[in-house]
């Protein structure tokens, strides 16, 4: 049973508390969180070296501006983190960085993860005027009950894995009636012990899981049945479904799964000559040209769907609200079902198409 | 000279469109050219997108006015002929800023216009492309309305404040819809490719056409006024550093502006190339020296390169506010850019094929104020500190 941590503090400020702990006390040289960096709901992902800087801290702020993972694979990739940092982070951006690192794109060496059970996030557009902050009391409320809070994205209203897989500590938010007051943080590695070890506060031991938390993932995953069905997204139509789209990229320049230096569509590989079209056009009589919106999306899914974590942001970026979280999400589920593969659960498990199983699809074969 | 303005007289019973649409059918007919490049919904689609057509009997499923801008048209003539021109002679109907980037992208090498026509229309604007995503029968029930003289309000901001919304010069034939009375539209050739198409559909160039261009005329001083109203208030806002960190704290780098961007036609961009990518030391030194470091740290500083590197065409067609995930204003912050910059160079992006990128000019004389000698200058400055 892991240590749990009782610091009598809100939970947003006993985050700031755990991190000014950890600067201060100089266990870690930097904190990576969330900063707020305007007066209207903005924050972005920073690396902070300065305690004082902490007070702009936000690190349980319920917006995600890009995900952590794309972040902390670019921090250590040319170099793993030569000294302790301590990284918040929500759950599906730790396992989108397991996944990473399992593709030699960063380190996880010398990073303390702090993570917590997550309520999930509001959507980018949100992010304005303060309209995050004007619902807060509902998010906070939703936590206490153990809810899905209205409005917020519905990748995260739909998301079962809102429990961090591989956190060193874990802030217990969900089903935590006094999450105003009090806070749990769960020491779950002996990474985690040692880090926290002698921050003032009641030590105790305790899990995570609860009531609250079973049946929370009950309401998510009745969530997310609903959702997939209003969308149609069980036999959906790949050309009505991706109609829209406007060819630009944006769903895999954020998506923490999308890697390539180069992506095969801006190589020049979906490129065609004058010939490719006056041909189309003999045969058709018309030819669409750029973009080509179902063979980028299918190559993509092709690509991510084995480490795709739902985390959404594909669809929280896109232009024309194409419903690429559910998209995403129900090929990845298929994808990963088939060989029994949960993408950020174990880094030592490893990828299955590149772990070689002599027997693997026999059948297929 | 102020003499009357002439073009060809075109019927159009079914109104602007309809007429644009009868035009291409003649044109299509007498093989003036063999297809035409245009926003279209077919094979049972509900999404505008830009395709090649030569039957005519898909004609019925086109938008030559297009109440979104789904892709900028140069980014599609770009697809079509940068690889070289093909045999076929192609009409390309785009709005005039698509014309603007297509002639930039021509002084890049970027497209070919060989076998291409260019023809633009006069443009109403085009509807946010958001709004038009979160319900697309609205949005398009709220552009007829537009179109038949309602309140210009749904309109992207900077197509409100766009005072290059008619011909430009680029092109090889305009069609003017402004100004006309009901049943007809005017066609009016700009280059020798343009009068050709004229000629082969047997049309004459010689009437007075002069009502449409006292409209154009008009319409383009009213907006010239609201462009100028609307970059002085935005200048206030956004000009200077502390302001412009402030317009952009929102970025996530997602890039969509740069991708969606006609004139940002690099295969990869600097901020995607490995020349970005530090090692961790790096980073962290970084954050040290400031206490703390935003990450991505290049946030600002790739508006600014970009900036740096395309405003000189930029031709205001709000793509990349289109595309912006958190709503930042780009373009209208680029567009407030782009005027300086080219107003410096007296440079007008898009107006013709012959005038050459400023950037791509030696002149020996040349802002002679800003080039101080470091005699003249730090030298003595550093005397003095010393």
């Amino acid at each position: 049973m892991p240590k749990a941590l009782k610091l009598n503090k809100g939970a947003e400020e006993c985050g700031r508390e755990l991190l000014r702990f950890l600067l201060e006390g100089e266990k870690v040289e930097g904190v990576f969180t969330l900063i707020k960096v305007d007066e209207s709901g903005g924050v972005a992902y920073s690396l902070v070296t300065d305690p004082n800087v902490l007070e702009e801290a936000m690190p349980l702020f319920p917006l995600m501006p890009t995900s952590a993972a794309k972040v902390l694979s670019r921090l250590t990739l040319v170099e793993p983190a030569s000294k302790p940092i301590a990284a918040v982070v929500r759950p599906c951006e730790l396992r989108a960085l397991t996944e990473l690192i399992k593709r030699s794109q960063g380190s996880l060496k010398n990073l303390l993860f702090i993570s917590s059970t997550c309520v999930g996030v509001y959507p980018l557009e949100m992010a304005v005027n303060g309209n995050i902050e004007e619902k807060l009391p509902q998010y906070w409320d939703a936590v206490k009950k153990g809810e899905i809070a209205a409005d917020i994205r519905p990748a995260c209203a739909a998301c079962e894995h809102f429990m961090p897989y591989n956190a060193d500590m874990t802030v217990a938010l969900i089903g935590n009636k006094d999450v105003d007051k009090q806070c749990v943080i769960y020491l779950n590695t002996d990474k985690g012990e040692q880090f926290a070890a002698g921050i003032a506060g009641e030590l105790a031991e305790g899990e995570v899981e609860s009531e609250v938390i079973e049946g929370l993932r009950s309401k998510r995953e009745a969530q997310k049945k609903k959702l997939f069905d209003e969308l149609g997204i069980g036999d959906f139509d790949i050309q009505k479904v991706f109609e829209k789209c406007i060819g630009c990229h944006g769903c895999s320049k954020i998506c923490p799964a999308c890697y390539c230096h180069v992506c095969f569509f801006d190589s020049g590989g979906e490129e065609h000559d004058s010939n490719y079209y006056e041909t189309e056009l003999e045969k058709k009589g018309y030819v669409r040209v750029l973009p080509d919106p179902i063979f980028y999306q299918l190559v993509r899914l092709f690509h991510v769907s084995m480490s795709c974590v739902g985390c959404g942001l594909c669809a929280d970026v896109c232009p024309v609200n194409i419903p690429l979280w559910a998209v995403a999400l129900k090929t990845g589920e298929a994808v990963q079902k088939a060989f029994d593969y949960l993408p950020g659960r174990d880094i030592e498990e490893g990828l299955p198409i590149t772990t070689f199983v002599p027997e693997g699809f026999a059948g297929a074969g | 000279m102020a003499s009357t303005q002439r073009g060809a007289i075109f019927p159009a019973e079914g109104g602007g469109e309809g007429g644009v649409l009868d035009f291409i059918k003649q044109a299509l007919g007498k093989g003036c050219f063999d297809a035409v490049l245009v926003p279209a919904k077919l094979s049972g689609s509900d999404s505008f997108t830009y395709s090649l057509i030569k039957d005519e009997s898909l004609l019925k499923d086109t938008y030559p006015i297009c109440p979104i801008m789904p892709v900028q048209g140069a980014k599609a003539l770009s697809s079509l002929t940068g690889r070289g021109k093909g045999k076929k002679g192609i009409a390309a109907l785009v709005r005039p800023c698509e014309v603007r980037a297509t002639v930039e992208l021509f002084k890049l090498g970027q497209v070919d216009l060989g076998n291409i026509f260019l023809i633009s229309i006069d443009c109403p604007g085009a509807l946010p492309l958001a709004d038009w995503a979160k319900d697309p029968k609205k949005a398009e029930e709220a552009f007829s309305e537009l179109l038949k003289g309602g309140a210009s309000e749904s309109l992207r901001p900077v197509c409100r404040i766009c005072d290059k919304f008619s011909t430009t010069g680029g092109e090889d034939l305009h069609i003017g819809i402004l100004g006309a009375k009901s049943g007809r539209i005017f066609l009016i050739p700009s280059s020798p490719k343009g009068k050709n198409i004229l000629d082969c559909i047997g049309i004459s160039v010689e009437e007075d056409i002069s009502e449409w261009k006292d409209k154009v005329d008009r319409l383009t001083e009213e907006r010239r006024e609201k462009r100028r109203q609307a970059q002085k208030e935005l200048e206030a806002k956004a000009v200077g550093l502390d302001k412009l960190l402030d317009v952009f704290s929102k970025c996530i780098n997602c890039h969509n502006c740069m991708r969606v961007c006609p004139i940002c036609y690099c295969r990869q961009c600097f901020f995607d190339s490995d020349n970005m990518k530090f090692a961790f030391e790096d980073y962290l030194r970084r954050a040290e020296m400031m206490g703390g470091l935003r990450l991505p740290p290049e946030t600002l500083l790739f508006h600014l390169g970009r900036m740096l590197h395309m405003s000189l065409s930029c031709v205001s067609c709000g793509a990349c506010e289109d595309a912006c995930p958190t709503s930042i204003p780009v373009a209208q912050v680029f567009s407030l850019v782009g005027d300086k910059n080219q107003k410096e160079f007296d440079y007008v992006p898009g107006r013709s094929l012959n005038e050459p990128l400023p950037l791509r000019v030696y002149e020996e004389k040349e802002f002679e104020e800003v080039e101080q000698s470091y005699v003249e200058t730090s030298a003595k400055q550093e005397a003095q500190d010393a």
